[in-house]
């Protein structure tokens, strides 16, 4: 048997890489698939079948999820404009807030830097069910339940209330030389001017993924809504969804599955357009390191 | 530069937001929805009429319960002139935003609650109304005694009932007759036969009755109180010895030995667990478990999931022993009146519309069947009420002697999994324990500790 040309190795070793990517990157992605194909079938089918293309498909589903209105109350477009009135602000203030707070531990000296950083990481470990009572509380007495501007659900974070966002860029400020900032200083520039001038370009791809997140999580966000929305006229996506889903009398779930799948649809394309971004910055970041 | 006038833009967005956010905060720091913030966005404005009103109700359902209850207090408007806000959702969640807003006195002026909530939330009586002080204007004696004792707290009438409930079996016949069986069960034996014959024509993977840990439980209720004659639990006290249980647990094994209900094991394989119900799973759907145990109101549920509903029957409550009927029913919900209400006369006459009038013509049978006399002729006159709902919730309520205790469906007892129900009957069923007694005496220390603890408030 003669020994196998280098190039047919290359290429057998090659095949089973994507072999097993594929494999594995299928059985990830076959979850959403199901989905998808759930959306077109029915109650009895969903629970009975793992295939994901549907027998009898129908597009029911989709035609309840635009239309379904509660008397005028709301309806699917209007939840998504809700919830991105909120989620947006919400966003950027995430990230300018985070990012100052950030600034100020990692580059600053001042009296009790340490222990105030021990403080905000220790609230790190603090689960939001601890929180919701005495929030709401709070937000009681400024009367902002039910705020029509959604007060209580955004301006937390214009004082950096997402310590994980905090702690995240402490750490990436952290990398950056402060060689850097002297220099800047000597060209004479302020506090304020190194900040945007100089680290927050060398910490984009690190506010891109703040600003993801902080995305994402705000628009899946379900028990911030709940208690302090209570006008349906004013329901974000997170509470439109459910809003049929009662255990008591049934509901059709291929409506659910394609008003969940509309509802992902925005915070898909805003990851992908994010990701280039972010990919960016990493690559940007590696060559002049 | 190009960031330097980002950043200048942002600032200046967020100064905006800021001043706007200053302007309303003060503004609406008294009544929270007035729109005096509205021509900041146009949404609210276009809206004002279901933002606004003179009353206020929350209630949780689907979305046929969302239809009816807006119909009904369309017409109610309509009628008296009086605005009614709504606030509606789903369950999941609905309780913890419920009790955050009873506590910061934040709740709407009329609540759609649950039974168990009037003790929870409003045990001293702080919360509701006393609707007896209003009954010049809600006809009280359209509601049977004993459900308006139910809803009497700390010795107010602090809801009123909407719909009674309680457990009765549901068969898919067209599996029995397949087993070779025409009539829907109506003994023990006859139970205990349909295992037989599904076994034996149908094969191993065939039921006729499907029960969950919380469905054995309550079934051995049942049991026990028809066969001894006694309430499970009278003056916050188990009225029962630990032998006694154990006969019960002997009775549900009796079940799972011959064949009538599948192991819990068998169960859980087929994905039924405390998340899954029955009625999502395959064997439920195609007709293999053709039997549950379940609340009336959950019928239509059970009906829709099958593959084929045409065989879905009401069942007879069953008889197991000769000193009583056995069984209860209970207040599945009610309407009540929050202390926080302003206007406490209309909202008064908005539950008297819902319940004794023209409303519950609309709400038919969407909250359960009408506790209320003339709410069910109403309803029954309108044709909006389910007959199937309607046939069960009549078997149960002209079969069951005996009262729910409170702390019967108390979480530490119900959850699962966790619950002391749950650990039982599943323990039992996969022969964790050595025997029936020591099932019992599980199942009465965990019973026992949580009336005690119900008893210390």
């Amino acid at each position: 048997m003669t020994p196998m040309k280098l190039e047919t190795r290359h290429k057998i070793a090659r095949f089973f890489q994507y072999f097993v990517l594929i494999v594995v990157g299928f059985v990830m992605i076959y979850p959403l698939l199901w989905m998808i194909g759930a959306t077109f079938k029915s109650n009895a089918e969903i629970f009975t079948s793992i295939g994901f293309i549907p027998t009898n498909p129908t597009l029911d589903g989709y035609i309840a999820a635009v239309t379904q209105n509660y008397g005028g109350d709301i309806n699917i477009w209007r939840a998504f404009l809700n919830t991105y009135s909120y989620v947006i602000p919400k966003v950027i203030f995430t990230v300018i807030s985070s990012v100052i707070a950030a600034y100020g531990f990692s580059r600053f000296k001042f009296k009790g830097r340490d222990v105030l950083f021990s403080i905000m990481i220790s609230t790190l470990f603090l689960p939001q069910v601890v929180l919701n009572v005495p929030q709401y509380l709070m937000y009681n007495t400024f009367g902002w339940i039910n705020s029509p501007l959604y007060l209580p659900l955004w301006v937390p974070t214009l004082f950096a209330t997402e310590t994980y966002f905090v702690y995240q860029l402490v750490q990436f400020m952290r990398s950056i030389p402060h060689d850097l900032d002297e220099a800047a200083s000597i060209d004479g520039c302020g506090p304020v001017k190194i900040l945007y001038k100089i680290i927050c370009p060398m910490l984009s791809p690190s506010l891109v993924a703040c600003g993801l997140f902080q995305f994402m999580w705000s628009c899946n966000d379900f028990m911030g809504p709940l208690l302090y929305v209570t006008t349906p006229t004013k329901y974000p996506m997170s509470i439109f969804v459910k809003l049929s889903m009662d255990g008591d009398t049934g509901f059709n779930w291929n409506r659910i599955l394609a008003l969940s799948l509309i509802s992902i649809i925005p915070q898909l394309i805003v990851f992908f357009a994010a990701q280039d971004a972010f990919i960016d910055g990493i690559a940007a970041g590696s060559v002049k390191g | 530069m190009k960031k330097a006038i980002a950043l200048a833009l942002a600032g200046v967005m967020s100064v905006g937001l800021l001043a706007g956010c200053g302007s309303s905060g003060s503004s609406s720091s008294g009544a929270a929805s007035e729109s005096a913030t509205g021509e900041t966005s146009a949404t609210t404005a276009s809206d004002s009429g279901s933002g606004s009103g003179d009353l206020s109700i929350s209630w949780w359902g689907g979305d046929s319960r969302h239809t009816a209850y807006q119909n009904a207090l369309a017409a109610f408007t309509e009628e008296t002139g009086i605005q009614v806000s709504t606030h509606y959702g789903a369950w999941s969640g609905w309780e913890d935003q419920t009790s955050a807003a009873l506590y910061s006195d934040n709740a709407e002026d009329v609540m759609q609650v649950n039974w168990n909530w009037l003790s929870q939330y409003s045990g001293d009586g702080s919360k509701f109304v006393d609707l007896n002080e209003y009954s010049d204007i809600i006809d009280l004696s359209q509601f049977p005694q004993s459900t308006l004792d139910a809803c009497t707290v700390a010795g107010k009438l602090q809801a009123l009932p909407v719909s009674m409930t309680g457990r009765i079996f549901y068969w898919n016949m067209n599996t029995f007759k397949q087993a070779g069986i025409e009539e829907v069960p109506s003994t023990l034996d006859d139970l205990y036969a349909a295992g037989e014959a599904f076994k034996t024509n149908l094969g191993d993977d065939y039921y006729p009755l499907a029960l969950g840990e919380y469905d054995r439980m309550l079934l051995m209720t049942f049991y026990l109180e028809s066969t001894y004659g006694k309430p499970w639990v009278e003056d916050n006290t188990l009225q029962y010895t630990v032998e006694e249980i154990a006969t019960g647990i002997d009775f549900i094994q009796s079940l799972e030995d011959n064949h009538v209900i599948p192991s819990l094991q068998t169960m859980n394989a087929a994905g039924i667990d405390g998340n899954n119900s029955i009625d999502k799973s395959e064997q439920w759907i195609n007709g293999m478990y053709a039997g549950i145990f379940e609340w009336d109101s959950s019928a239509t549920k059970y009906q829709g999931s099958l593959a084929d509903p045409s065989g879905f029957t009401v069942g007879n409550e069953i008889k197991f022993g000769d000193k009583a009927n056995g069984g209860f029913s209970k207040v599945s919900m009610g309407l009540a009146i929050t202390e926080t209400c302003q206007d406490k006369e209309a909202a008064a006459k908005l539950i008297n519309f819902l319940l004794n009038g023209d409303g519950a013509s609309i709400m038919g049978s969407e909250c359960g069947i009408p506790n209320s006399a003339s709410g069910l002729a109403a309803a029954e006159a309108a044709g909006a009420v389910d007959e199937l709902v309607l046939e069960a919730n009549t078997k149960v309520m002209a079969f069951v002697d005996f009262q729910l205790d409170p702390t019967y469906e108390s979480n530490d007892l119900k959850a699962n999994p966790g619950g002391v129900y749950t650990d039982v009957f599943g323990g039992y069923s996969y022969g964790e324990y050595a025997d029936s007694t020591e099932a019992a005496t599980d199942l009465y220390d965990g019973v026992t500790e949580a009336l005690e603890d119900a008893a210390k408030g």
